[in-house]
C-alpha cells in the first residue's frame, strides 16, 4: 500500500509530525513503537493503524463512539498524565478490531489505543472500567464476504 | 523464584525504582500498592495476556476488506469518517 495515496493526514508524505509513538508499544508488540494511522475510502469508517518500519503489518482500528454511543472508556490519572491530556477533548480513540472471518469482526473495548491529539502520542490503555467491557465485542456487521 | 515474607504496610522494592506495598489483607485477597516509572507499565497479567493474546489476532499483513458495519439507529450514516483528524501540535 502507497502511504501516499491512502493516508488522510496532511501532508501527504509521511513526515516526522504525522507518525504517532506509542513509547511502550501494544501490548504483546512493545518493540513497534512507530506508526501511522491510513485510512481509504472503501474501509471507513475503519482505519489502519500501520507499523511505520514494516508496512506490511496493520492493525485494523475503529474510532467506537459513532458504532458503540454508549461506550465510555475512563483512564486512570496516570495514564491521562502519560499522554499529556488536559481535557477528555485532547483525546483521540482508537479500538483495536479483530477480523474473524465469514465478514464478522470483534473489537477490543476493554484495551484502545489513546491517542493525544496535538503530540500523537499514544498508549494501548486498560481503561479503569475495563470490566463493563469485553475483550471481543461483535461488530453489528452487514452480510458476509469470504473469509 | 524469590519468596519474600511481608506484612500490611511493608514494601518491596526492585530496581531501585520499583515499590509494591502490601496495602491490605483480606480473606485470600491481597491489595498492593505499586509505584513505578512511567514507561514501566504495569499489569494485572491476566488482562496482560488476554490483550497480547488478542493483539496478536488483530495483527494482519494483508490487509484485507474491512467489515461493513450496519447502520446505526438514529446516527449519522457510517460512509465517511466521522471523526476529526488527528492534528500535530506543530503547524506547518
Amino acid at each position: 500500500m502507497n502511504v501516499t495515496q491512502t493516508t488522510e493526514l496532511e501532508p501527504l508524505t509521511v513526515k516526522s509530525e504525522n507518525i504517532i509513538h506509542l513509547p511502550l508499544g501494544l501490548l504483546g508488540f512493545e518493540h513497534l513503537k512507530k506508526y501511522v494511522l491510513l485510512y481509504n475510502e472503501q474501509d471507513a469508517p475503519f482505519r489502519w493503524l500501520q507499523v511505520l518500519t514494516d508496512p506490511k503489518l496493520a492493525f485494523l482500528v475503529l474510532c467506537p463512539f459513532e458504532v458503540l454511543p454508549e461506550y465510555q472508556p475512563e483512564i486512570t490519572d496516570d495514564d491521562a498524565e502519560f499522554l499529556g491530556l488536559k481535557s477528555p477533548q485532547d483525546a483521540l480513540v482508537w479500538n483495536i478490531v479483530t477480523l474473524r472471518g465469514n465478514g464478522h469482526a470483534t473489537i477490543n473495548l476493554k484495551g484502545p489505543v489513546i491517542l493525544n491529539r496535538y503530540t500523537l502520542t499514544g498508549k494501548q490503555v486498560v481503561i479503569a472500567n475495563a470490566s463493563q467491557y469485553a475483550l471481543q465485542h461483535p461488530l453489528p456487521v452487514i452480510g458476509t464476504t469470504e473469509s | 523464584m524469590l519468596v519474600l515474607s511481608r506484612k500490611t504496610g511493608e514494601s518491596i522494592i526492585i530496581g531501585g525504582q520499583i515499590t509494591v506495598k502490601v496495602m491490605r489483607v483480606e480473606g485470600d485477597v491481597v491489595k498492593l500498592g505499586i509505584q513505578a516509572p512511567a514507561e514501566v507499565p504495569v499489569h494485572r497479567q491476566e488482562v496482560y495476556e488476554e490483550i497480547q493474546r488478542n493483539n496478536r489476532e488483530a495483527l494482519t499483513s494483508e490487509r484485507p476488506a474491512a467489515p461493513k458495519l450496519s447502520p446505526q439507529k438514529g446516527s449519522r450514516p457510517l460512509s465517511k469518517p466521522v471523526v476529526e483528524k488527528p492534528q500535530a501540535s506543530t503547524p506547518a
